[in-house]
């Protein structure tokens, strides 16, 4: 284990700090930088480390994960531990806007988030919001007390409540099911139709994810 | 080009006041700017989850809304940032022909087609330019204009200190089309100087609320220690109330402070703001679904008024 401590900081993230690691061949994944491009991000290599983006990055100052480090991890192929870290990012594109390399880390986050979802790091939110943008065509569901207030307010119906919606609510839901989105963020019809309850059955053979 | 309005999820469904206000300040006796209401838009979709996850099916489903303002011949006014950065980014990606014919081949499934609007040309070939999606602050700084703002307004809230938040996306990534300088910006800092309140500046102003890019979702904490930072800034400045221009930064800061103690500064949108300025009933514009109580600008207004 030495080299290797584990921490925890806010909200009960837990990482590796790597100290004087050694890298092991199995750890390093060399079409690791190719894969970041082939999901949007730039070329990571033509990173020269100068940390500015770490220096603006509001969650580098409050976590032990800092944006240049990942960069580095990327650079190294080390997917095993950056896969975890993507969700920490507000992509708030302040590290792109002082990028002297134009790298856009927070594009480079996205692409990571991408390859985590692709590898099963699929975050409970994900599925919350999949879902109901399926249900409602809209990604908040939603409450009474506001639909109490609109009605006071004369603002009229929520979307979901119009009786001409379900049109829309069925081309997002032919979207995703078109684009296999749902298979990928493990969210499957409710009331699955012919074809999608083949594909439900499918997704419950290979185990469900959460 | 009429605006189509485009609501996105978090207004109509947490805090409907500022629909009602923007309703409220663009009506005919205030800023006379027609709205054109369509039923037909859906989530933008989020660029949290959508963008991050997929950015194919985000371009699809963003495509989507863009082909509805294209049919219906009119200009997105987004009011969310979140909405604005993720339909504004899915127009000038479109701009590719090779992702655009990609997008429609799946939009030909439910009988749509992205072209972009069409501009008068030459006669021969049509001639097309993405759909323009625009931001409440854009439209009000640079199309209503300042000046009419401040013609409009008929109860300036003099003395108000108020603390700016431009939110991430409004500002960032710079592109061609930004609609300001993200280093420098005052637009939103304009309208309220137009309300007659004064700016304060505070250290951090332009940094992000916390809750951005699913961090609220996945790790409330650190979204909230983001928040509490600039929530000290701002009560170091002196300020009695924030104007933000997204309801996802709104929700943040509205939901944060209830985690901080001793730490409660009113938070509103920029219209609600605006539509107390023009002389709105505050009883309409939503307060009561805030966390944060906002009587004590609305208490401070009505010492002013009847003064």
């Amino acid at each position: 284990m030495s080299g290797e401590t584990e921490e925890t900081f806010i909200g009960g993230q837990k990482t590796l700090v790597v100290e004087e690691k050694v890298v092991l061949d199995k750890e390093y994944d060399p079409e690791f930088v190719a894969e970041i491009v082939k999901y949007g991000g730039r070329d990571v290599k033509t990173c020269h480390q100068c940390g500015n983006c770490t220096g603006v990055c509001p969650y580098s100052l409050k976590t032990l994960y800092k944006t240049r480090n990942i960069i580095k991890m990327c650079q190294l192929g080390l997917k095993s531990l950056v896969l975890q870290t993507p969700w920490l990012c507000a992509t708030c594109y302040r590290c792109y806007e002082h990028c002297p390399e134009d790298i856009n880390a927070a594009e480079v986050m996205i692409a990571l988030r991408h390859i985590a979802v692709r590898d099963g790091f699929i975050p409970d939110f994900i599925q919350r919001v999949t879902r109901n943008v399926r249900q409602y065509g809209q990604s908040v569901a939603p409450a009474r007390e506001v639909e109490i207030l609109r009605t006071q307010l004369e603002l009229g119906p929520l979307s979901y409540a119009k009786p001409r919606y379900g049109k829309t609510i069925n081309e997002v839901q032919y979207i995703m099911r078109a684009m296999g989105y749902d298979k990928l963020v493990h969210v499957l019809d409710e009331k699955p139709k012919e074809k999608a309850a083949g594909a439900a059955a499918d997704q419950a053979a290979e185990g469900e994810v959460r | 080009m009429a605006y189509g309005l485009f609501l996105g999820c978090l207004i109509p469904n947490r805090y409907p006041g500022v629909e009602w206000s923007t309703r409220y300040i663009m009506n005919k006796d205030h800023l006379n700017v027609p709205l054109v209401d369509i039923e037909e838009f859906s989530c933008c979709p989020v660029p949290g989850i959508f963008y991050s996850v997929d950015k194919e099916t985000w371009l699809t489903l963003a495509a989507r809304n863009l082909v509805v303002a294209q049919d219906e011949e009119v200009q997105l006014l987004t009011l969310c940032n979140g909405c604005y950065m993720s339909l504004h980014k899915a127009a000038e990606t479109l701009q590719d022909s090779k992702k655009r014919s990609e997008v429609n081949k799946v939009l030909r499934g439910v009988g749509k087609r992205y072209t972009g609007e069409e501009v008068p040309g030459d006669g021969r070939v049509k001639q097309y330019r993405p759909v323009q999606v625009k931001h409440l602050v854009e439209v009000l700084a640079n199309d209503v204009g300042i000046d009419r703002i401040e013609k409009s307004v008929t109860t300036p809230l003099t003395g108000f200190r108020v603390a700016v938040h431009y939110g991430c996306h409004y500002l960032r990534p710079s592109t061609t089309h930004t609609i300001e300088n993200p280093n420098r910006p005052h637009l939103v800092d304009d309208i309220v100087r137009a309300c007659g309140a004064t700016t304060v500046e505070y250290d951090e102003k332009l940094a992000c609320c916390g809750a951005g890019g699913g961090v609220r979702s996945h790790v409330k904490e650190l979204a909230d220690a983001l928040t509490a930072d600039k929530m000290k800034s701002i009560q170091a400045a002196g300020a009695d109330v924030i104007v933000t221009v997204c309801p996802f930064c709104l929700l943040q800061f509205d939901t944060a402070q209830l985690t901080l103690p001793g730490i409660n500064t009113p938070v509103v949108h920029i219209s609600n703001m605006l539509a107390l300025a023009m002389g709105a009933d505050p009883l309409f514009l939503g307060f009561d679904l805030h966390n944060v109580s906002v009587n004590p600008i609305l208490r401070k207004l009505r010492r002013r008024t009847t003064a």
